[in-house]
């Protein structure tokens, strides 16, 4: 016999199997930028923590120190990010372990990428930038996607602004579309200024771009640390 | 007719009375048994030794292998049980690739000397852990190579332990060889002379009269990394000595 | 041929022998694969924390919503776990309650310890972040929004974590509806008044439990509240708000 189907007569509809919906991911905004110079990397991220149109904090800045002169900026998911962010420092804390030494910047990108391939079938959706110093004593920045593809590059936008971020970097920086003349290679002082107006340019239009912008800049000393204030609205 | 000294050799993990593993000893002594190997490290790069026993003409003497490739930058010579040193070098093999799929680049002599130590003593005689082995590995190993520290050259031995040397003989004639290293070696060495020297001393120590058949030679160097010294090359070391 | 005249027979009306599905129950099949948590049922609605001079307070009122109905009166959605952390929830009150139970069980574990040691809300609000991670990691999440508030390194803590794992700290907090409607005054409040004092603070938050329960329908005007200062905790259960609907017929157009 023809079995009724399972939202009942007419007249007793019913709503049928309630679902509820659950996302294991949720999009926090936050967009980073990275620059390798000759001898410096500088990168650098807004502050801005935010989920739909509510700004849950003013002050969660998406870059992490993670060696001497590492730094990754990760955003995406806040809480794949945080989580992300624990397993590279356990890692690195790990290999200095066993292995006496620090983790070169090169090295922390190649294992980065076996990291989030390892979760190719439920991927951290994190997008990274790691800036630092290579083995030679250069400027070094590598790019990912959230499963682990990479590569090194001059300079690299990630996040919510990536998309205005990296044409402006692509001719402040690169140099893109410029007379020859003009292609002078920039110093720490003049790549910080151009990253901190891609930030402020960012901001005024992109609502989850905002608040604080935090400049990293690494040599082989170390990492010094800036902060410029944003539009907060 | 318990407590007699031998009892303490019949577990593998049981202490004597004295504070010794007589099985991990037994090993360390199975070691005197094998062919005698030598390593030498210089500033330019390290050589590695090794004398093979050819007992019958009927051997085909390029099977017997007694120096492995481990990487590029890592060679392995051996003393003891050969067929033990497989599955020391293979670990090896493993660990050096490990490292370099997550790292993108060369693992250090000393890391992978460490990866190797943690199986020596990975045996036991009971069901409770699963182990790789029984008993003790009866083979020592020598492990070559160049890193960032430049040339290195690590002994291990059948306890696990492992230590880096200047220069070190291994095997049968060890003590003899290891004194005349002593006496030979200087921190100014060339590559060069560390080739002649090895084959000098093993020449010395080698029942058999040393050719270009029963010796394997090979050498670890920046620029051409793990090498193994063909006929024709050790023909040009060994007319020298 | 007969089925479908049968069919025709029993209309408006269930199968012979099957029972009515009345309107907004749930139909189960049987070949389903088994579910978890994937809604919530009796639920808490929003928790504020705001952090002042030399302590941080933080509130929910203690209303326990079954969907649009106010089913529960007097449910308690702030756990004191010691003497320098409190716990704040929304969301699911069964998660919550099986959440406090795990946390109360670990706290007795680490007092029998008696070795001086025993969770600050930071390492209380680390591990909470794993524990809703994973809970979300696995598919199976607990439904709720925490707030955790404490004293620890002689300086106030307030943290959130929600959840899917996402996690941070702020000087002001407000989940579920309270985002939209009381984060906003919490801010304002702060920005003219940074140095806060405890009474201010209280007062603040006062002010935003009566206008989450003027606009939140699914709030209520009984709440709790938690003070953490290096004194330790006071928990002040109920706190009645007084509303004052007078201007309420001024506003036309929705009857």
């Amino acid at each position: 016999m023809e079995v009724l189907n399972n939202r009942g007569v007419e007249d007793y509809q019913t709503a049928g199997p309630k679902q509820s919906y659950f996302s294991p991911y949720s999009f926090n905004g936050g967009s980073i930028l990275a620059v390798a110079g000759e001898d410096f990397a500088v990168i650098a991220s807004d502050s801005r923590l935010s989920e739909g149109f509510s700004i849950h904090t003013r002050d969660q800045p998406k870059t992490y120190q993670l060696t001497q002169n590492t730094v990754v900026g990760a955003c995406g998911f806040h809480g794949d990010v945080l989580t992300l962010i624990k397993v590279l420092k356990a890692r690195i804390k790990m290999y200095l372990h066993e292995h006496n030494k620090d983790m070169s910047s090169t090295a922390v990108a190649a294992m980065l990428s076996t990291i989030l391939y390892y979760r190719r079938f439920f991927p951290y959706y994190v997008y990274n930038i790691v800036a630092g110093i290579d083995d030679e004593g250069k400027g070094c920045v590598f790019s990912f996607d959230p499963v682990g593809s990479y590569e090194r590059e001059p300079y690299r936008a990630g996040g919510s602004a990536s998309s205005m971020l990296q044409p402006l970097m692509d001719n402040q920086v690169g140099f893109k579309n410029l007379p020859k003349q003009a292609r002078v290679p920039l110093s720490k002082e003049e790549v910080v200024k151009k990253v901190r107006d891609g930030f402020i340019s960012a901001a005024e239009r992109d609502i989850y771009t905002g608040d604080e912008v935090v400049v990293n800049i690494i040599t082989k000393d170390g990492v010094e640390v800036e902060r410029f204030p944003l539009r907060k609205d | 007719m318990f407590l007699t000294r031998s009892e303490y050799d019949r577990g593998v993990n049981t202490f004597s009375p004295e504070g010794r593993l007589f099985q991990v000893e037994y090993a360390i002594e199975a070691i005197k048994l094998g062919s005698t190997a030598i390593g030498i490290q210089t500033n330019e790069g390290v050589v590695l030794a090794v004398e093979k026993r050819v007992t019958s003409p009927l051997i085909e003497p390029s099977s017997i292998e007694k120096i492995l490739e481990v990487d590029d930058h890592i060679g392995c010579a051996m003393s003891g049980l050969i067929a033990d040193s497989r599955t020391l070098v293979d670990r090896a093999r493993v660990e050096a690739q490990n490292h370099w799929f997550t790292y993108n680049e060369k693992m250090s002599v000393e890391s992978v000397t460490q990866a190797v130590s943690n199986l020596a003593l990975a045996f036991g005689d009971d069901d409770s852990e699963q182990a790789v082995m029984s008993r003790p590995f009866g083979v020592a190993l020598l492990f070559a190579g160049i890193d960032k520290g430049g040339p290195q050259l690590y002994h291990m031995d059948p306890s696990g332990t492992f230590i880096k040397y200047e220069a070190k003989a291994i095997g049968s004639g060890s003590e003899g060889a290891q004194q005349a290293l002593q006496d030979v070696y200087h921190k100014s060495m060339t590559l060069k002379e560390a080739c002649k020297s090895a084959l000098t001393i093993l020449k010395q120590v080698m029942e058999e009269k040393l050719n270009s058949t029963n010796v394997e030679m090979s050498t670890v160097t920046a620029e051409k990394k793990f090498h193994v010294f063909s006929k024709q090359e050790l023909e040009e070391v060994i007319k020298d000595i | 041929m007969e089925a479908s005249l049968q069919m025709e027979f029993w209309r408006n009306g269930p199968q012979p022998g099957a029972l009515y599905n009345f309107p907004g129950s749930q139909i189960w099949n049987q070949n389903e694969p088994t579910k978890r948590t994937l809604y919530p049922s009796v639920t808490g609605t929003s928790v504020l924390g705001l952090k002042f001079n030399d302590g941080v307070v933080i509130a929910g009122d203690k209303l326990g919503s079954y969907g649009s109905m106010a089913r529960f009166r007097d449910l308690s959605r702030v756990l004191k776990v010691n003497d320098q952390v409190v716990v704040g929830a929304s969301g699911d009150y069964a998660d919550y309650q099986f959440l406090s139970e795990i946390i109360e069980q670990r706290v007795i574990e680490e007092e029998c310890l008696n070795d001086g040691f025993g969770y600050t809300p930071s390492s209380l609000f680390s591990w909470l972040t794993r524990v809703m991670y994973n809970r979300r990691s696995n598919i199976n999440p607990l439904w709720n929004t925490y707030v955790v508030a404490g004293w620890e390194n002689n300086a106030p803590f307030l943290g959130y974590v929600d959840k899917i794992g996402t996690a941070y700290q702020a000087p002001t907090i407000s989940s579920g509806y309270g985002a939209y409607i009381a984060q906003p005054l919490l801010r304002d409040a702060l920005e003219k008044k940074p140095n806060m004092n405890v009474k201010d603070a209280i007062e603040t938050i006062d002010r935003c439990m009566k206008v989450l329960y003027y606009r939140d329908a699914r709030s209520l005007n009984k709440y709790e509240l938690a003070i953490v200062t290096k004194d330790g905790v006071e928990i002040r259960s109920p706190v009645t708000s007084q509303p004052n609907w007078e201007i309420a017929h001024l506003i036309k157009g929705y009857e």
